[in-house]
Order: structure tokens, then C-alpha cells, then sequence
């Protein structure tokens, strides 16, 4: 008996809060008409202007507010397809103690179990647990908050919450495809369920919220159920997405950004082990690209290796061997020199 | 006669319409949602699940909400 009385009193919470929920609702439809006639009298403001401006022939002017509506316009449709939106929606009968109460029988009637806290004026169900492609996200919990009713047209009065949160690997708040900290990301569903709470119809709201909870689509997920378990980084362990993650081609494992790099010379991906630091330019290339300097023997990257096989150093050695001997073979022609101008000093004197 | 037709796919729809005497659930929803598949849609009449050649009657409710939705990311 106390369940069916808590249960009227529960109806009666209901039945106001729509009715704060419909007040809402005509306060939107205020403020997108107001938007709208503000839309509309900048175009007959912009029209008033050009007509001046043509009269005037002032075509430079005419030219800026041709462009000025032309941009305009795309805002109105917007401004117009969202005014269409809220106007079109139709009411069907008033709402009825009797039919917000048929409904709470209906919930339990199709989920098992209708909870809710008439303090905390909240209104749940549980779902089965959700399985989708294989993955188990465990039950979930819909709960509706009366309070937030009313601000159906700016949040989500409701949420999911996972009672055996199974999150994504890669994000801890995305318990399911679609839900991302407890709020359902509606998609196709959006305007349905918008008008099940509008019209008080509680049973397709919860309906409908899990019908989206048990479809997966892949087009547009939060976090994709091929990546929900996510790939481990072979080198530190951390989790990482799967279009996040990088295959090192020399050892074949996967890496995360932190622990992989590429080839500075032919763009492989590869690991911060399998990479090679060439002691010369101090830049990563992969084994592939490295080459052994024909005098010293060291190992450096390809583009520090001249034709003749030899290392920067190397290189900057033989040139400073090559400058030496010119050097000294510059030093003995200038010796020669000398001792001819002594000889031109010892000039034969005629007697 | 006239029943009140809900219908829970796309941008949702609830209003009443007329129908012919005698008409089934199967009629109405071929009638109703064309290509579509019922098996895919949790059809109810006065919020109960009924077999497909119930005869509709002036006034009943008809609900009708796909079995699959696609959510999305916000």
C-alpha cells in the first residue's frame, strides 16, 4: 500500500515538473522566436541600407552589404531550421495524473524493477548487463532527475551510469561507446527522446535510452570498441589508443608516441631501442640507414658518410692533412724565393 | 476510427489518426512504416505487447520504438 501511495506521490512530482518543463519549453521557443525576429530585422535593416546605397550609387557600399547578407544567410538557416525544430513539435493531449502513473506501471512492467527517491526526486532503471561486439560493459543504471527536467532544452536531465564499469582503456570516463561521463550522447534518438519526456512518456524515454545503451555504431564512437581494451606500449607498458599507437618495422611491436620515433632519412617508424643516434648530427635513423666510416671505423648515419665513405671528422681530418700539405709544398717555392732575392741582392756588379 | 499513433524512430511522431475498421497491428505498421522490418521495432498497444493480428480498436495507443538506436559522440 506504501509502494502505491509513494508511487502516486511519485506521479505527482512528475506531472508538476512537466508542467515546469512545459513553461521551459514555451520560454525556449521565447527566446528563438526573439532570435529570430532579430534576424529577421537585421535583413530588412541590411535592406533599407542598400537601397540607399543603390539610390546613391554608392557601389562600393552595396558591395559590402551584399557580402554581409551573403554571409548572413548562412546563420539564418540555421537560425530558422532550429526555430522550425521547436516550433513543429506537437502536443498531442494534456498531461494526465492518470497517464504519468500508467506509465510508472508500464516501466515495471517491461524493466522488472522501477526505482526511485522521492527526496532525492529521482526516477531509474536497471538495464541487463550490455554486451556489444563481444565486449561486456556490464548494467547500467538510468536515472532520471526530476529537478532537471525543465532544462531539457539546454542539459541532460538524465544519466548512465555503469554498475560494473568496464571504461575504455584509453579514457576511464567513457563507460560505453556512447556515454562519456555518465551522459549519453543520443545521436539518431536525440529528438525522440526529447519529445517521450516533453509528453510525460517516461516508459519511451527509458525505452529508448537503452535501445541506443545495446546498439553500437561505429561511425561515431567516443572511443571505438576495436581500441577499448587498448594496445600496450611493448617498451614502458602504458595503455594507448589503437590509431595512437606506433609499429616499430624493425622489431615488430607496438610502441607509444613517447617511446618511438621515425627515421630522419626514410621515414620509417621505429622504436627508441631499434633507433640508432648518429654521433654526427645527433639525429635517430634506423639500422638500414646507418654506414661504417672507411677510416675510423665508426658508425654514423648515411647522410653524414661522404662519397668516399668517410665520417664528418674524418672528413674535416683529410682536409686538414690536405691543407697541411699544401701548406708545406706552398712553404717551398716561397724558400726558393728567398734565396733568389739574396742571389738578386748578390746582383753581378758590372766592373 | 481513431487511435493515437506514437512512433519513437527518427524525429519521433505522436499524434491521432484515422484508420479503417478491422485493421491489425501488421496492417498499421505496414501501412505506417513501409520497408520496415517489425521485427526490429518493440510495438505495443495500450502499453502492452500484442500479438501482430490484434485488431486494432477506436481510441487504443499504439507505441512504436526501434529495437536499435544509434547513439553518437556530443
Amino acid at each position: 500500500m506504501k509502494k502505491y501511495r509513494d508511487k502516486i506521490k511519485l506521479a505527482n512530482v512528475l506531472l508538476d515538473a512537466l508542467y515546469e518543463l512545459k513553461t521551459a519549453k514555451l520560454q525556449y521557443i521565447q527566446g528563438k522566436l526573439e532570435n529570430f525576429s532579430f534576424k529577421c530585422s537585421e535583413v530588412t535593416k541590411s535592406s533599407n541600407i542598400f537601397n540607399v546605397a543603390v539610390n546613391k550609387g554608392w557601389f562600393k557600399s552595396t558591395e559590402k552589404i551584399r557580402s554581409r547578407v551573403s554571409r548572413n544567410l548562412c546563420d539564418f538557416t540555421y537560425h530558422l531550421n532550429q526555430f522550425k525544430d521547436i516550433i513543429n513539435s506537437n502536443e498531442t493531449k494534456p498531461l494526465k495524473l492518470s497517464g504519468i502513473f500508467a506509465d510508472l506501471n508500464q516501466i515495471e512492467q517491461e524493466f522488472g524493477e522501477l526505482k526511485f527517491n522521492l527526496k532525492a526526486k529521482t526516477i531509474s532503471v536497471i538495464t541487463d548487463s550490455i554486451e556489444l561486439d563481444g565486449i561486456s560493459l556490464g548494467p547500467f543504471e538510468i536515472r532520471l532527475f526530476i529537478d532537471q527536467m525543465s532544462k531539457l532544452y539546454s542539459d541532460t536531465p538524465y544519466k548512465a551510469i555503469a554498475l560494473e564499469p568496464n571504461p575504455a582503456a584509453t579514457d576511464d570516463n567513457v563507460t560505453h561507446p556512447h556515454v562519456s561521463s555518465e551522459k549519453v550522447c543520443e545521436g539518431d534518438g536525440q529528438i525522440a527522446i526529447r519529445r517521450a519526456i516533453e509528453q510525460g512518456r517516461l516508459c519511451d524515454f527509458f525505452t529508448m535510452v537503452v535501445n541506443i545503451l545495446q546498439t553500437y555504431n561505429p561511425d561515431s564512437p567516443y572511443v571505438s570498441l576495436d581500441d577499448w581494451e587498448g594496445i600496450s606500449c611493448y617498451d614502458c607498458g602504458y595503455t594507448v589508443a589503437g590509431d595512437e599507437c606506433y609499429y616499430c618495422e624493425n622489431c615488430e611491436h607496438d610502441y607509444c608516441s613517447q617511446c618511438s620515433t621515425y627515421c630522419q632519412i626514410c621515414d620509417t617508424t621505429i622504436c627508441l631501442g631499434c633507433s640508432f643516434e648518429c654521433p654526427d648530427c645527433e639525429q635517430p635513423v634506423c639500422q638500414h640507414c646507418t654506414a661504417v666510416c672507411a677510416e675510423c671505423e665508426e658508425t654514423v648515419c648515411k647522410n653524414c658518410i661522404n662519397e668516399e665513405g668517410l665520417c664528418h671528422q674524418c672528413q674535416e681530418k683529410r682536409k686538414e692533412q690536405e691543407n697541411e700539405e699544401k701548406k708545406e709544398e706552398a712553404e717551398k717555392p716561397k724558400a726558393n724565393a728567398t734565396v733568389q732575392s739574396d742571389s738578386v741582392g748578390e746582383a753581378i756588379v758590372h766592373a | 476510427m481513431r487511435i493515437l499513433y506514437i512512433n519513437n524512430d527518427g524525429a519521433g511522431y505522436a499524434d491521432y489518426v484515422q484508420i479503417a475498421e478491422n485493421t491489425t497491428v501488421e496492417q498499421f505498421f505496414t501501412i505506417k512504416m513501409n520497408d520496415c522490418d517489425s521485427v526490429d521495432y518493440l510495438i505495443r498497444v495500450n502499453r502492452q505487447p500484442v500479438t501482430r493480428d490484434y485488431v486494432l480498436r477506436d481510441g487504443d495507443r499504439v507505441t512504436i520504438t526501434p529495437r536499435k538506436i544509434e547513439g553518437a559522440v556530443c
